[in-house]
C-alpha cells in the first residue's frame, strides 16, 4: 500500500513539474503580438493540464474576442510546447466566459503595461 | 463577437495594395495641395480643389478603408468576405477611376470627360457595394459596429448616386437647383454618412481592443448610430426637397447628440484603458476622435453667420479641411500603424510562430519616422488651417510643404512593411 502511494506521489510530482515547465519556462515565451507581453503574466491561460503521459490541455482566453491575432496565438501555444516536448499532443480551448479581466495580469504584467 | 476570425481573412495580396495606392495618393494630395495654394483662399468649389478633394476621399481615404475593411470584415461581421475576386475587379476599376475623375475636374472637362469618368467611377464603387452588402447578408449575428459600418456603405452608395448625377447634369442639364446645391447634399452625405459612421464603427471595435478596455456602455453607440443616421436623413430630405431655413438648427443638434454619444463612448474606453502609454497609431486616433468636435463647432458658425461673404467661403473651406484632414485623415494614418503591420506580419510570419523567434509588427516599421511623420503632419494641417482662416499664403505654402514631408514618410514606412522580407532566428535556449 505504501509503495503503491508513493509511486502516486511521484506521479503527481512529474506532472506538476512538467506543468509548471510549461508554465514558466515554455508559455512564458509566447507574446501578445499586439501588447508585446506574454500570456501568462496576462493572465490569459485559464488552465493547463498534463494527463501524465503527453497529452496537455489548454484552456486560454484572449484579452478581446475580436482578436484578430488569435489564431496565431494559439499556435504559437501549440508550437512552443512541441517544440520543447516533441512527441506531446497539445489541446487548446479559447474561450470568452469567463471574460478575461485585469484583474487576472500578474505584478509583473502590470508593471509591462505601466499600470 | 466570438473571435478566432483569422481563418476568414481574405489573403493580403487583395489587402495590401489598397494601401500602396493610398499612400500614393495621399502623396498626391499634398503635392497638388502645394501646386494649388492660391486657390485654398478663394472657394471650394474651385476646379483644382474640387479634383484634389476627390483624391483625397476616394484615392486616399476610401482606398485605404477598402483595404482596412477587407481586413476587418471577418471580426466585425463574423464571416468572410462575399468574393475576393470581384475585390481584385473593384480595386483595378477603383484604381483607374481615382485617377480619371479627378483629372476631369483639373482641366474642367465637365460635358464631356466627367461623363464617362463618372460612370466608370460609380460600376466600380457600386461593385464594393455589392460586395459589402452580400458578406453582411451572410452575417448571421449583426451587431452595432457592423450596422454602423453596413449603414455608411449604403450611404456611400447615395452619395455616388447623387454625384454621378450631378456629373450627367452638367451634359444633359436636368437637376432644378445649381449643382452647388447638389454638391453641398453629395458632400454631406459622404463626409457624415459614408465616412463618419464607418469610423464610428470601425474605431469602436479598434480602440477598445488596442487601448485593452473592457465593458464599455455600448447603448451610447446605439444612440449615436440613430442620432447620426435620423440628422443625415432629414438633412437631405430637407436640402433636397424642401429647403426650410429652420431645420437646420435641429438637424445641428441632433449630429450633436450623436457626436457626443460616441465621444462619450471613446472617452470611457480611453479612461478606463490599461494600457496606459500611447503609441503613434493610438496618438493619431484619439486626436482625430478628439477633433470632430472642429466641423461640429464650424457647422454652428456657419448656420448662424448665413450671409456669403469672403470669409464665409474660406471657413466653408476649413470645415471640410478639418473633416478630411483633421479626422478623417488623421484616423486613417493612425490606423495605418495599427493595421497593416499585422496584416503583412500575419503574411509573413503565422507559418513560423512557435518555431522561430520572430519579430513583433512593431518592428515592421521605423518607430522614428513614424514620430517624424506624426509631428510634421500634425504642424502641416494646424499651419494649413490657419492660413485659410486668417488668409496668410506664406504659412499655407509652410503647411504645404510639411504636409509632402508628413505623406512622404508616411509612404516610406508603407513601403518598409510592404517590402520587409521575413527575417527568422532561433530561439535562445530555454530552461
Amino acid at each position: 500500500m505504501e509503495a503503491i502511494k508513493e509511486e502516486s506521489d511521484k506521479g503527481q510530482d512529474f506532472i506538476k513539474k512538467i506543468e509548471t515547465d510549461l508554465m514558466d519556462n515554455v508559455l512564458t515565451y509566447v507574446m501578445d503580438p499586439e501588447i508585446e507581453i506574454d500570456i501568462v503574466n496576462l493572465g490569459l491561460i485559464y488552465e493547463l493540464k498534463f494527463d501524465g503521459s503527453n497529452t496537455v490541455d489548454i484552456v486560454m482566453t484572449m484579452s478581446t474576442p475580436a482578436c484578430p491575432l488569435s489564431d496565431a496565438i494559439v499556435q504559437n501555444v501549440r508550437e512552443s510546447i512541441m517544440h520543447k516536448y516533441t512527441n506531446f499532443v497539445v489541446n487548446v480551448d479559447v474561450v470568452f466566459e469567463p471574460a478575461w479581466h485585469s484583474g487576472l495580469i500578474t505584478e509583473e504584467g502590470k508593471e509591462m503595461l505601466g499600470m | 463577437m466570438n473571435g478566432l476570425q483569422t481563418a476568414n481573412a481574405p489573403s493580403s495580396k487583395i489587402v495590401v495594395p489598397h494601401f500602396i495606392v493610398g499612400g500614393i495618393s495621399f502623396l498626391a494630395v499634398a503635392i497638388l495641395l502645394l501646386i494649388s495654394n492660391a486657390e485654398l483662399l478663394t472657394a471650394y468649389f474651385d476646379n483644382r480643389l474640387i479634383a484634389i478633394t476627390h483624391i483625397a476621399v476616394l484615392g486616399w481615404a476610401s482606398m485605404m478603408a477598402f483595404g482596412a475593411l477587407y481586413q476587418l470584415i471577418p471580426v466585425v461581421y463574423e464571416t468572410s468576405l462575399y468574393s475576393e475576386k470581384l475585390a481584385v475587379v473593384t480595386f483595378g476599376l477603383f484604381t483607374i477611376s481615382i485617377v480619371l475623375l479627378p483629372y476631369s475636374f483639373w482641366i474642367g472637362s465637365y460635358t464631356n470627360l466627367l461623363f464617362y469618368t463618372s460612370l466608370l467611377m460609380f460600376f466600380s464603387l457600386l461593385l464594393f457595394i455589392i460586395n459589402l452588402h452580400l458578406t453582411y447578408r451572410k452575417n448571421n449575428k449583426p451587431n452595432i459596429q457592423s450596422k454602423f459600418i453596413n449603414t455608411g456603405i449604403y450611404w456611400l452608395a447615395a452619395t455616388e448616386l447623387l454625384g454621378t448625377i450631378i456629373a450627367l447634369n452638367f451634359k444633359y442639364n436636368f437637376l432644378s437647383e445649381t449643382h452647388l446645391h447638389y454638391l453641398k447634399i453629395h458632400a454631406h452625405l459622404g463626409m457624415i454618412g459614408w465616412f463618419l459612421l464607418l469610423i464610428m464603427g470601425a474605431s469602436s471595435i479598434l480602440i477598445p481592443m488596442f487601448m485593452i478596455s473592457h465593458n464599455l456602455n455600448a447603448k451610447k453607440l446605439t444612440y449615436a448610430y440613430y442620432f447620426i443616421n435620423a440628422a443625415l436623413l432629414a438633412i437631405s430630405i430637407d436640402w433636397l426637397f424642401m429647403q426650410t431655413n429652420v431645420g437646420v438648427y435641429i438637424y445641428w443638434m441632433l449630429f450633436v447628440a450623436g457626436i457626443g454619444f460616441f465621444l462619450s463612448y471613446v472617452y470611457e474606453a480611453y479612461s478606463t484603458r490599461l494600457r496606459r502609454k500611447l503609441d503613434v497609431g493610438l496618438k493619431y486616433t484619439v486626436i482625430a476622435i478628439a477633433a470632430l468636435v472642429l466641423p461640429l463647432l464650424t457647422a454652428a458658425y456657419l448656420i448662424i453667420e448665413g450671409e456669403t461673404t469672403l470669409f464665409i467661403l474660406r471657413m466653408s473651406s476649413f470645415y471640410g479641411f478639418s473633416i478630411i484632414f483633421g479626422v478623417i485623415s488623421m484616423l486613417i494614418l493612425g490606423q495605418t500603424y495599427k493595421t497593416l503591420p499585422f496584416i503583412v506580419w500575419l503574411d509573413k510570419y503565422q507559418p513560423y510562430v512557435g518555431k522561430f523567434k520572430t519579430p513583433v509588427p512593431r518592428e515592421l516599421y521605423s518607430e522614428k519616422i513614424a514620430d517624424y511623420q506624426f509631428y510634421s503632419y500634425l504642424l502641416a494641417i494646424s499651419l494649413i488651417a490657419v492660413g485659410i482662416l486668417i488668409k496668410l499664403p506664406i504659412i499655407l505654402l509652410v503647411g504645404s510643404i510639411l504636409l509632402i514631408i508628413a505623406a512622404l514618410l508616411n509612404l516610406i514606412n508603407l513601403m518598409k512593411m510592404v517590402m520587409h522580407k521575413t527575417k527568422l532566428e532561433d530561439f535562445p535556449t530555454r530552461k
